[in-house]
């Protein structure tokens, strides 16, 4: 290989979106592999579209005249024009085949000459679409922090909607480059998901300081140096993929080179909260103890919506399950429950909700309406009241994993509460994890089933507080975990 | 005259209560059999103040429970905030009701969205020499949307005296901000200057948030029905409609969900966006093209009397160039 002729100097520039990444490269095909044959054409629709053709030019004859003529032996002709390179899209598309087909003429054939890392990214995100359970996310919040507010004795300015920073996706990104680009060498893509109200911003990192990094074209498509930071629309809140709990300590980490990708990862996590933040208008991020792998249950739980604070029992009031329009003449007790929470498609909030297919996910778990016998009638209701519309909701909130720290002490039964005094004693903690497809969905099935007494659990069993991790001393939730 | 009277009710009012009461009680019994009650369980009970005289002789159940509705369904769309005790199935909750509190708003179309609900715990609290009531409320669960901070509301109009902030998520930022309003007050008066709540106040504050939100998300829609970008069913059509000929304006759309800034994109290539108060006034509005600002459409949309409703009027292509503003 030719040595380039640029001089290589360490700069703090982000990596260029046009750096190549050469396509022989085996792990390419795997990572552009992952997608679905139709989701390869839109990418390379996409790519051929006459707004991005200057970004992602194809491999044409024009450049086989210019450059050495080594590839006579690779299996697709170099198209002409831009045309009819879309031309042989258009007909793929027409006609079923394999995926490999696709990814074999993208690959070898029309970007022969390599895919830019912001093509890259596009598939990343692309695949991220199609399968919104592909990484567990930490929800963590944006809070302000008003370290030396002026005296305002007055009441505020009637502007209850402040908490939520405006952002502007290239002055962020700015910044972020800005706080981030001493120590790391990174590559942004930032786009806005097509199925969910989110913004995505995927961040990948190289502890390189050199432009065209000397590193072997595997780093490029190795996941672990990438960082998804997903912006929700219009809530202070903000998911990563980073699974480290604690993100803003100053962990004594300094010592090591900041070679792995863990440090590199919680490098930019730490900067995220800074380039957010304007003068006179700082924002910290604090955790939310939610984790989950499912970005619609991110997007329920802490998210714009109606269900974000109240959940669990409370859902009937998200979904407004119980009651109708005031114009509606019937008594709400005459109308079934999913018809109200069905009924007012007009709401801007559910409007975009909905778009998100979700509302076909809707399980019809335990409202069968054969006869039961008075008990079992009895736990249905008392499952209803505790559970409230949890999977006929609009939104489901499937959480894969949950994990409670009991701190109750064993001897002290129901009758010695007002001993409060728990704090110092060495407790014993027992700690329960659950884990499965949908953890609080399984609660209910075994409530259902008569294994989990429904009205006397305790309320973290039914989902509730909208956590993933919780400390619970006396069926109540601690606030500040212990 | 007699005979008249014998027959008319005491008030017009009570005649037509007594009317509506029929006709839904004669909806309720064809509705019933229908559709068997399998309502949730912990319905709360709406416990309006309920002043109708209502007929002593009727005591038919269902004549009652569509009597009780029809009340409450009125006092939700005058008031449009009503409230409802809540008992929380937990077995670990406190025993006294949350209180509930009903927010409905009315949208453009004559529908009303989704009732919002904000249910508050009352908590007892040690009498303390500053604080002489010894009830305190606290925002315990609610379905407001996430860019209305409920956190700030309640900072303000419920404000917790002398309590650490214990409620986690979202209220570190108002407890810690509380504090900070405490200190530049003398200290021998802090202590006093507890304010009291104010929970009407907060209802109120609200609900007029919710209701600015809806309205600028109905004015945006409006703007975009205008401009005939909407489709048949209501949702939106795909990017290559005709523009608007008058203004030239290609799309036009609210920016996220809160819907407090609009972006507005031309058929030439500029893009502009402005800011929608609270009013339904455009407060600020930048639009840039190929050669900077264009600062005469700025004038023309923050200009006049500022409505958004008439924005589309002050950017016609022919009110601009034939009448430029000094």
């Amino acid at each position: 290989m030719a040595r380039p002729k640029t001089v290589r100097a360490p700069t703090t520039a982000s990596l260029p979106n046009n750096l190549l990444i050469p396509s022989s490269t085996p792990s390419l095909t795997k990572s552009l592999g992952k997608l679905s044959r139709q989701a390869l054409l839109d990418l390379a629709f996409t790519w051929l579209d006459d707004r991005n053709i200057a970004s992602y030019p194809p491999y044409l004859q024009a450049d086989e005249a210019d450059g050495p003529d080594d590839d006579e032996a690779l299996p697709y002709p170099a198209g002409e024009t831009i045309e009819e390179v879309r031309q042989v899209y258009e007909d793929l598309q027409d006609r079923k085949g394999a995926k490999r087909e696709v990814l074999e003429r993208i690959l070898e054939g029309d970007w022969r000459h390599g895919i830019t890392l912001r093509q890259l990214a596009m598939a990343d995100l692309r695949y991220m679409d199609d399968h919104p359970a592909s990484l567990r996310w930490t929800a963590l919040e944006l809070s302000r922090i008003d370290a030396n507010r002026s005296t305002s004795k007055k009441l505020p300015p009637a502007d209850w909607s402040g908490s939520v920073p405006r952002m502007q996706a290239a002055t962020f990104v700015q910044g972020l480059q800005r706080e981030i680009s001493p120590l790391v060498k990174a590559h942004y893509h930032l786009a806005h998901s097509a199925t969910l109200p989110l913004t995505f911003l995927r961040i990948f990192v190289v502890d390189s300081p050199y432009q065209s990094p000397r590193q072997a074209a595997e780093i490029f498509t190795d996941s672990s140096r990438v960082i998804y930071v997903a912006f929700p629309d219009s809530c202070p809140y903000v998911y990563t993929s980073i699974a480290a709990s604690t993100g803003s300590k100053s962990a004594p980490l300094t010592s090591s080179v900041a070679t792995d990708t863990r440090t590199l990862q919680r490098l930019v996590r730490d900067s995220i909260p800074k380039a957010l933040s304007r003068p006179q208008e700082r924002f910290t991020l604090q955790a939310t103890s939610l984790a989950a792998k499912n970005l619609p249950t991110l997007l329920a739980l802490r998210g714009p919506g109606r269900s974000t604070a109240s959940n669990g029992a409370f859902s009937i009031f998200a979904d407004a399950a119980i009651e109708g329009s005031p114009l509606d003449p019937r008594p709400s007790n005459t109308v079934p429950p999913e018809e109200h929470i069905q009924a007012s498609h007009s709401n801007p909030a559910e409007g975009k909700e909905n778009t998100n297919g979700s509302a076909t996910k809707r399980r019809s778990s335990g409202i069968d309406t054969d006869p039961l016998s008075p008990d079992s009638k009895k736990r249905r209701l008392a499952i209803h009241s505790r559970f409230g519309t949890l999977g006929q909701s609009l939104a489901p909130a499937p959480l894969d994993r949950l994990d409670i720290r009991l701190l109750d002490k064993l001897e002290s039964s129901e009758e010695s509460n007002d001993d409060v005094d728990h704090s110092t004693s060495t407790l014993p903690a027992v700690s329960l994890t659950f884990s499965g497809s949908d953890v609080i969905g399984g609660i209910r099935k075994l409530a259902e089933l008569g294994i989990v007494d429904p009205e006397r659990m305790p309320s973290w069993m039914t989902g509730e507080e909208g956590v993933s991790v919780t400390t619970v001393r006396r069926g109540q939730r601690l606030q500040r975990d212990i | 005259m007699a005979t008249t009277t014998s027959r008319v009710p005491a008030s017009p009012d009570s005649e037509e209560e007594e009317l509506d009461m029929e006709i839904a009680s004669m909806r309720a019994e064809s509705k019933h059999p229908r559709h068997p009650t399998q309502n949730l369980n912990p319905t709360p009970k709406l416990t309006q103040t309920n002043n109708s005289n209502r007929p002593p002789h009727n005591n038919l159940p269902l004549v009652h429970a569509a009597g009780a509705h029809t009340t409450s369904n009125h006092h939700r769309i005058a008031f449009g905030a009503t409230a409802f005790p809540f008992k929380d199935p937990s077995p670990t909750a406190p025993t006294t009701p949350l209180l509930g509190v009903r927010i409905d708003v009315c949208a453009r179309n004559g529908r009303f969205a989704k009732p919002y609900y904000i249910l508050l715990q009352s908590e007892q609290r040690a009498p303390s020499p500053s604080l002489g009531s010894a009830k305190v409320l606290k925002v315990y669960r609610h379905t407001v949307p996430g860019f209305i901070s409920i956190a700030k509301l309640e900072n303000v109009y419920l404000p917790q005296a002398g309590v650490s902030h214990d409620t986690g998520d979202g209220n570190t930022e108002g407890a810690s901000s509380a504090e900070d309003e405490a200190q530049p007050a003398k200290p021998w008066k802090s202590s006093s200057r507890v304010r009291k709540q104010d929970l009407r106040g907060f209802v109120r504050e609200l609900r007029r948030e919710l209701v600015a939100w809806h309205m600028r998300v109905d004015a945006v829609e409006f703007l975009r029905e205008k401009l005939g970008l909407v489709g048949e069913g209501g949702g939106s059509l795909p990017f290559d409609v005709s523009p608007d000929r008058d203004t030239g304006i290609a799309s036009l759309e609210g920016v996220s969900l809160e819907t407090r800034y609009v972006r507005v994109e031309w058929i030439d290539g500029r893009v502009g966006r402005f800011k929608l108060s609270n009013a339904g006034v455009v407060e600020r509005a930048v639009v840039i093209g190929d050669e900077g600002r264009d600062k005469k459409i700025e004038d023309a949309m923050t200009g006049g009397d500022g409505r958004v409703e008439t924005v589309l009027d002050r950017l016609r292509v022919d009110v601009l160039s034939g009448s430029p503003r000094p």
